[in-house]
């Protein structure tokens, strides 16, 4: 075969995962690079996903299966595309490799972790806890493979992991890498960032610890982040038993991202399933300005948790977030449009429905990429050969970036020559 | 069998018709037939951005002076929308607004709140107007030549009438420039005294009817003394107390201040001069020697304390609707750049300023006929500041007043931080 009948996937999450798997299985070579440690990008971060409602691992263990499997699969951790230069069929591609210090002789033991005297802010969880310096990325991380984070573990830090570790695992003379790989289409799958909380100064700014954004309450409520799956409130752990989710937290607003981000409505009725199957005495209330489950399984569910008493919808959009001192309660300010008044409501704390902002409006991946004037990847301006795929051109839920993630196999394929 | 069920059915069905309550009495009447002609005025009229707006309701939540119950000015943006024109027009809510421009910088949909809003109460004007063709004219680009030419043909022929047309030669005793020789003062007053009471028998015909029309639409009885009422709102107008609500125009305070502020100076030192000129004519008239500090026919000494009031006066305006300009320049990007109705009354003062301060600069330097010139450009422009002041956005000043006594007195009112 020659050297360029591959695809080189740009990301490792569902829609990346899935497009190169395809490829592979079609009998073509496909390469993942990936910038965090581990594969399954932000479905690993879910508590439970759509349609099924099971956690991530049920659809991504089988996805890891079918990489080991495959011979004809290769991909990169903790790496990011310099440059991607060529034309279709024909594309040289340069990779830089950051080193990860831990070596394939991991064996996930956890000693390195517990002799390692640093911590680093654990961004899997979005900072709500933190990881020794060594750490493995999360309980299921695919490669399971331990990190060490070189700017938070100084030399005595690595001393102490390199005594720990009985297997040889830890390499502290990795040094930053570069490869060059020539394929013969790409695909890009960078996938989505939450939209940054510190920009929405209506809504508390990211300065309210009791103001959490959906992707922190998967967070709160996975068995394996930050709380066990208790979902306490962050500012003193207390139960929280009266919350409200704010819709189109910078989604539909021209000042932030001008598009429906399409998942907030449904991830906002689930989060309200995770609070009332915890509390089954809690309350919650949806501030909306339309609830937006476009499809018939979307649909019935919606009106499933609407027959729920305790979950209350008010149209309306919160327009202002005020911390109570003291108590650090939270209140919201909302026009109630059916009600017929401005409302002021106290609440133990405040979800914010961020929309999907696509991440290549804040990082390169080795070429200029056009965006439409909502600031998604335009993909009808995308050179011959290379393709968008899923969350960075159009939001979507997991279900239909592996649709979009088939297409794109197909796709690409043809661009081998 | 199969029969049975289905008239079991059959009746299930029919029996909830049979039990169900009538719809309610209001469901009937609030079918509402949208005036397209309305629609299309508001968004001829500086409220082009109307249709963006999708009822969110952030407007209410962020604007400081809208009350509680039935804020505005999302229910505004509605009714516009569907053009119902008496919901916006018979109540106080669009005069209450301020426009801050608050709404505009956080609309999510560039519907700018602000402008609709100003849009409505220009045709409010207009509706209220009498005779109501003039407050039409005054909103329309198109008329401007026309209601310029009428004080230019009514002083041009006082002009040819007094044969006042060698305007070097025209001195008064002292050999000086004097604009009281060029046309006597009886003349001018004679112009403007009928001017003046026609444009307060208009407005006060104009804000009779609004009155009538809030009280009968909100049904609402003022309660309390309506003179307490008033009193209340000249205290804030006077502090511009609802102006320090404002978030995104701050700066507008000190400008409208000083514009205000400055009228009020002028209008003391019109009566002033009144008192100059007519308690000179009368005490020479009834024989008596008039008292010294009656100075008689213009012009007066510099140093007269009168003079200095209206010369601080004209130069405070001057500065202020200046500074009116800046800020409108500087915040249309946020809060929107204003329609032409604005930007008349905005030009019109700021013509009355400069030919006004001019006039006197020039006469001063003895600049015969570019002064009397200058001069009768001045009087052209007040005449169309007074007389069309019930039609132009002049009459925001009572308009406005108007409806904040009326909340006051209806407890509609909003309570300031």
């Amino acid at each position: 075969m020659a050297e360029n009948k591959k695809v080189l996937v740009v990301g490792g999450g569902m829609s990346g995962l899935t497009t190169a798997i395809e490829v592979a299985e079609a009998g073509f070579e496909a390469h993942i690079v990936e910038k965090s440690p581990y594969l399954g990008g932000r479905v690993a971060q879910i508590n439970k996903y759509f349609w099924k409602l099971c956690p991530p691992n049920c659809g991504l263990e089988i996805q890891f299966k079918r990489i080991k499997n495959n011979p004809r699969m290769k991909f990169y951790t903790l790496a990011e595309v310099e440059s991607i230069q060529g034309e279709e069929g024909n594309f040289d591609v340069t990779i830089n490799l950051h080193p990860r210090y831990v070596n394939d002789k991991c064996v996930g033991c956890n000693a390195c972790a517990e002799a390692c005297p640093s911590y680093r802010e654990n961004d899997f969880n979005f900072g709500m806890d933190k990881t020794k310096a060594a750490y493995l990325p999360h309980e299921q991380a695919f490669p399971f493979q331990y990190v060490i984070d070189a700017k938070t573990c100084s030399n005595d830090c690595m001393k102490a992991c390199v005594e720990a570790c009985k297997y040889n695992a830890i390499d502290l003379d990795m040094k930053p890498e570069t490869v060059n790989i020539k394929v013969g289409a790409v695909v890009l799958a960078t996938g989505w960032n939450p939209y940054d909380m510190s920009k929405l100064d209506l809504l508390g700014s990211g300065q309210i610890k009791n103001v959490i954004t959906n992707m922190m309450m998967e967070r709160l409520a996975s068995g394996d982040g930050p709380t066990k799956g208790k979902i306490i409130r962050p500012s003193d752990g207390k139960e929280v038993k009266n919350v409200a989710f704010v819709q189109c937290a910078g989604s539909r607003d021209e000042n932030h991202l001008p598009y429906c981000s399409y998942i907030c409505c449904l991830a906002s009725l689930k989060h309200a399933m995770y609070i009332r199957e915890q509390y089954p005495d809690a309350k919650v209330t949806i501030y909306y300005i339309d609830i937006r489950t476009p499809g018939l399984y979307e649909q019935r569910f919606y009106w499933k948790i609407k027959d729920d008493p305790k979950v209350s919808f008010v149209k309306g959009k919160v327009a202002s977030i005020v911390e109570e001192a003291g108590s650090k309660d939270v209140t919201v300010v909302v026009e109630d449009i059916y009600g017929g008044g401005k409302i002021k409501e106290t609440f133990d704390m405040v979800v914010l429905a961020t929309g999907m902002e696509a991440t290549t409006k804040s990082s390169k991946v080795g070429m200029n990429i056009a965006h439409t004037v909502d600031g998604l990847v335009d993909d009808g301006a995308l050179k011959k050969g290379i393709y968008a795929v899923g969350t960075i051109k159009n939001p979507a839920d997991v279900a239909r970036s592996v649709q979009d993630a088939t297409g794109a196999a197909m796709k690409s394929i043809r661009s081998l020559k | 069998m199969a029969e049975e069920k289905i008239e079991a059915k059959t009746e299930a069905a029919a029996e909830p018709q049979v039990e169900a309550t009538p719809a309610p009495e209001p469901f009937v009447g609030d079918i509402v037939t949208p005036d397209l002609k309305f629609v299309n005025e508001i968004m001829t009229g500086g409220g082009e951005s109307l249709k963006k707006c999708y009822q969110c309701a952030t407007c209410s939540v962020v604007c400081n002076l809208t009350p509680e119950d039935n804020p505005f000015p999302r229910k505004e943006m509605i009714h516009a929308q569907w053009g119902l024109k008496d919901k916006l027009f018979s109540n106080p809510d669009i005069w209450l607004c301020h426009q801050c421009g608050d709404c505009t910088a956080y609309c999510p949909r560039g519907a700018k709140p602000g402008e609709v809003l100003n849009a409505v109460r220009k045709l409010s004007i207009e509706h209220y107007a009498a005779p109501s063709f003039l407050g039409k004219m005054v909103g329309k680009p198109g008329s401007l030549v026309p209601l310029l030419a009428v004080p230019a043909v009514i002083f041009g022929i006082i002009l040819a009438f007094l044969g006042h047309l060698n305007l070097d030669a025209i001195r008064n005793e002292a050999g000086k420039i004097a604009y009281s020789s060029l046309i006597k003062s009886y003349y001018i007053d004679g112009v403007f005294v009928p001017i003046f009471l026609f444009a307060v028998v208009s407005l006060a015909i104009g804000i009779l009817r609004y009155w009538k029309d809030m009280k009968q639409a909100t049904g609402a009885v003022p309660q309390g003394s309506i003179l307490s009422a008033i009193g209340e709102t000249i205290g804030e107008i006077l502090t511009h107390r609802r102006f320090e609500q404002c978030n995104i125009t701050k700066d507008r305070k000190l400008a409208h201040m000083l514009v205000l502020f400055s009228f009020a100076g002028l209008a003391i030192t019109t009566a002033w001069a009144v008192l100059y000129l007519y308690g000179y004519e009368i005490m020479h008239a009834m024989g008596k020697t008039p008292y010294s500090w009656l100075l008689g026919p213009s012009p007066y000494p510099l140093t007269d304390p009168m003079k200095i009031l209206a010369n601080l006066s004209a130069l405070g305006l001057l500065i202020g609707i200046v500074l009116v300009i800046n800020n409108r320049l500087k915040n249309q990007e946020k809060a929107g750049k204003g329609g032409y109705y604005d930007w008349l009354l905005i030009y019109i003062i700021f013509a009355v300023m400069a030919s006004g301060i001019l006039a006197e600069l020039v006469r001063l330097a003895d600049i015969a006929v570019l002064a009397y010139a200058i001069y009768f450009v001045h009087l052209i422009v007040v005449f169309f500041l007074f007389a069309y002041a019930p039609f132009s956005k002049m009459a925001h000043m009572l308009y406005r007043a108007t409806a904040m006594v009326f909340a006051k007195a209806t407890n509609r009112d909003v309570e300031l931080k």
